[in-house]
């Protein structure tokens, strides 16, 4: 019964709540269920955020997160928060420039200038919506145009073209990637 | 929020879900007091309210909160609080006032790590007694236990449906992962249910005696207003409503108010059993924790283990007859809390010596894993 | 005067009689207050049927039970609290505070302070006979200097509290003082204050002959009395309260009022000019 579960993990004030519910709307525009969890410090800016969903095709038995399939860490301090509930085969993308470690163990991490894309873009401050096109591309859990309207149906006002721009870009950056460069041995 | 009119699925949080029940039930008022975790209880109420011509206000404190609602119930409007295990606590008093006096109330408790201050924004199941016992001296009361934003949001409904109906406080108590648990679920058939009234006191107001013995023990309300002009006092009260302490009739009151949940115990009582009739190994859990333990015991089954699950969804009164039932013949039950073991102490209770009580307690502000209940159903099955 | 048109006043029209003998001791203020407000509520022709009274815990709170209106009877410090929930609920209603100087300034003085703030219409009548009677006379926060009580056994030292200073200073848009001396005055400021369109709060000064009056030898109910006319001072009828501790220094009458708008006007206005906006825009 259980699809996926999927955590974006950073730190606070990097839109990972948004992006799981962009996500989470999308995923139930297609049928499915979700159940969405977050742990964040009681400060609205900086310390260890996290927002998982947990995707199936009936209400899933339990909620939240046991064994990832897909990783997203945005920030340093995301790193070894997961370990024990990352999955067998788990896609891992992290920031490139906010993340020098990596998370050990055999997964397969993506290590992708989400940050510095999203500056190009215009803000710094819609990696996260680079990141989710990137996850998505890679992971294929969720197709653009579908991601695209539920990103529409989120995105604060004023700001909806940069985070369209940023979601493309994700999607965009996802298939330049060569199947075999991810493997982390 | 669907993308598409046609789908009626919604993404709620499990606090948002409670808010919205409580409109449905036909809340109309609500006083309270933030606190973390359970404050978009109050802010969505905030917004809700107004939209169907009801009350919110933010009080001064928690006591003034559970004294507004009861003040407003008395009114004849349905009426809510919100509030975590801090503000329970400080709350027991007017609950208890309540109870004595017989005025429908529902009092909504999202558990965070106690004792005291604790941890505001971690779960735990901790107040699991203080539901129970937390106001003094012997008193009616319901606590309901949802276990998904479903649940909250059916539980909370009829949580407004049993205390008008039996006039008992009823507390929804759930913890905080549930509480800030979103999760997909379909309102399209909740919509048009009828409203469930309170029996209001009509007939000769002259000589009418508010709290009468009935053949339900529930005396009909007055309502103010309606020419009966009648005395509610915390103070313990006979037939009239007017204090006393004449042994009798104390008695009487006591046995009638205690006496109410018993005669009305099959409307009360409510529970979900998966997996239960052959099984030897029991798992009894509530909340986020029976949701652990449900998967567990899916694992176990699928390596033929004999495991269940009861999951008791009217917390208290305790649903013990069907329990004692399905715990007969069983070699071992498991309690799994997020707590130092509270609902144990009432399994251990119901349990004959020939069953195994064995508590899992949590209580670092991480919910109870399903791999942690079912690394204990194979270490018990090994033995 | 209107008064003429009106019906001749008799108490028991308004008495729960089968109740009796009541439980307030001989002399107790308590019964005078009780009887002004009767008697104002006959004035002012208010239904019984319509009348609410809420009260909390002490011999204040077990005053409201005599009256043969909607009776609620709290819990300590609280009736502010249900008052506001009720009147909310049902401002159909004529909902009225009885509370004592504990109840009301002590335990209950969070529930003031914010009741005088939101000002929604409830008139607060604040009985304050300067000791907690019900449970043998200990210190009040309004107990005069020196006076003992059974945990002041070597007198009081603490400040005494100005309750109709404090209700000024919280915003209360009418506050009064009336000693049960004045009877006619006392039942005429009740009017006033039930009448009033807001948040009302009234202190009146009452006598505990039994508990208060014995142990500080103050005399038998008479004296105690009449002590409450050598303390009034007739130029008193004065504005404001200059300030908050002074005890025995009585200044009765009304003491300040205000149009502020009354709580639930405030929130029907702000409702509608939103809506105003919404339709505009």
């Amino acid at each position: 019964m259980k699809e996926f579960e999927i955590r974006f993990s950073g730190s606070g004030g990097q839109g990972l709540i948004l992006v799981t519910r962009i996500l989470a709307t999308a995923l139930i525009s297609q049928g499915l269920k979700i159940a969405q969890s977050q742990s964040y410090e009681p400060t609205s800016r900086g310390g260890l955020s996290r927002s998982d969903l947990v995707v199936s095709v009936e209400t899933a038995d339990y909620p939240l997160a046991t064994a990832l399939d897909y990783l997203l860490i945005l920030d340093e301090l995301a790193i070894g928060v997961s370990d024990d509930i990352i999955g067998k085969g788990c896609l891992i993308v992290v920031d490139s420039e906010r993340v020098s470690s990596k998370p050990k163990g055999k997964y397969k991490v993506h290590s992708l200038p989400l940050t510095s894309i999203a500056q190009k873009l215009g803000s710094k401050r819609v990696a996260n919506l680079v990141a989710l096109g990137a996850l998505a591309g890679l992971g294929g859990f969720c197709d653009q145009d579908t991601l695209e309207k539920a990103t529409r149906h989120h995105a604060p006002k004023g700001f909806l073209d940069l985070n369209l721009d940023a979601l493309r870009a994700g999607f965009e950056l996802s298939e330049t990637l060569p199947p075999s460069q991810i493997s982390n041995k | 929020m669907s993308i598409s009119p046609e789908n009626e699925l919604e993404n709620l949080e499990g606090n948002h879900a409670c808010a919205v029940a409580a409109i449905a039930a036909g809340c109309r008022f609500y006083a309270g007091y933030p606190i973390t975790p359970s404050s978009e209880i109050a802010e969505r109420m905030a917004l809700e309210l107004p939209k169907v011509d009801g009350t919110f206000i933010q009080m001064e404190d928690e006591i003034g909160s559970m004294g507004a609602v009861v003040g407003a119930s008395i009114g004849g409007v349905k009426a809510m609080t919100a509030t975590s295990g801090p503000g329970f606590s400080l709350k027991q008093e007017n609950l208890g006032f309540a109870a004595a006096t017989e005025i429908p109330c529902v009092i909504i408790n999202v558990m965070r790590g106690g004792p005291s201050t604790g941890m505001p924004t971690r779960p735990a199941q901790g107040d699991v007694m203080q539901a129970r016992w937390g106001t003094h001296g012997d008193h009616p009361i319901i606590v309901l236990t949802p276990c998904s934003v479903k649940e909250i949001y059916e539980q909370t409904i009829r949580a407004f449906d049993l205390s008008e109906t039996l006039r008992v406080p009823v507390v929804v108590l759930f913890d905080e992962t549930i509480g800030h648990l979103i999760e997909t679920i379909d309102l399209s058939q909740t919509n048009n249910r009828k409203l469930v009234e309170r029996k209001w006191a009509s007939g000769p107001q002259e000589g009418f005696q508010p709290y009468a013995m009935t053949e339900d023990s529930i005396p009909p309300m007055p309502r103010p207003g309606d020419g009966y002009r009648t005395h509610i006092t915390g103070l313990h009260h006979g037939e009239s409503g007017f204090p006393t302490q004449d042994p009798g009739q104390v008695e009487r009151f006591i046995q009638r108010i205690l006496g109410k949940l018993d005669q009305h115990r099959q409307q009360v009582e409510s529970y979900e059993a998966f997996e239960c009739e052959d099984a030897e190994l029991l798992v009894v859990a509530y909340g986020i924790t029976a949701r652990a333990a449900k998967r567990a015991v899916k694992q176990a089954r699928a390596k033929k283990i004999k495991a269940g699950l009861f999951r008791p969804i009217t917390l208290w009164p305790f649903p013990e007859t069907v329990f004692c039932s399905l715990a007969k013949g069983t070699k071992a039950v498991l309690v799994p809390e997020m707590n130092a073991g509270q609902l144990n102490l009432e399994i251990e209770r119901h349990c004959s010596d020939s069953t195994r009580v064995i508590p899992i307690n949590r209580f670092d502000g991480e919910p109870i894993a399903p791999g942690q209940i079912f690394e204990k159903i194979q270490e018990l099955v090994s033995k | 005067m209107i008064e003429e048109n009106i019906q001749r006043f008799d108490i028991r029209d308004y008495l729960r009689t089968h109740l009796f003998p009541h439980f307030m001791c001989p002399g107790c203020g308590h019964g005078i207050a009780l009887r002004a407000l009767l008697w104002a509520i006959h004035e002012l022709g208010i239904s019984k049927d319509k009348l609410a009274i809420i009260s909390g815990i002490g011999c204040s709170g077990r005053t409201g039970a005599y009256i043969d209106a909607h009776t609620i009877h709290t819990t300590h410090g609280r009736p502010l609290a249900y008052a506001t929930g009720l009147k909310l609920a049902r401002p159909d209603l004529e909902v009225i505070v009885i509370t004592g100087d504990g109840d009301c300034l002590a335990i209950g003085g969070n529930h003031l302070i914010h009741a005088c703030r939101r000002n929604l219409n409830l008139t607060c009548l604040m009985l304050n006979n300067e000791t907690y009677g019900m449970t043998g006379g200990q210190v009040s926060p309004t107990t005069s200097n020196d006076r003992f009580t059974t945990t002041t056994p070597l007198g009081n030292y603490e400040p005494v509290f100005d309750a109709c200073a404090l209700a000024i200073g919280a915003g209360a848009s009418l506050v009064g003082r009336e000693i049960t001396m004045h009877v006619t005055a006392l039942k005429d400021l009740m009017k006033e204050g039930i009448s009033h369109q807001g948040f009302s709060f009234l202190e009146i000064l009452s006598d505990c002959t039994e508990i208060y009056g014995r142990k500080n030898e103050l005399g038998e109910s008479a004296e105690m009395v009449l002590s409450q006319k050598a303390n009034y001072r007739s130029d008193s009828y004065g504005n404001q309260v200059d300030e908050p501790f002074k005890p025995r220094d009585i200044t009765t009458g009304i003491l300040a009022k205000n149009d502020r708008v009354e709580y639930l006007d405030a929130c029907h206005q702000h409702k509608m000019s939103k809506l105003q906006k919404a339709m505009n825009t």
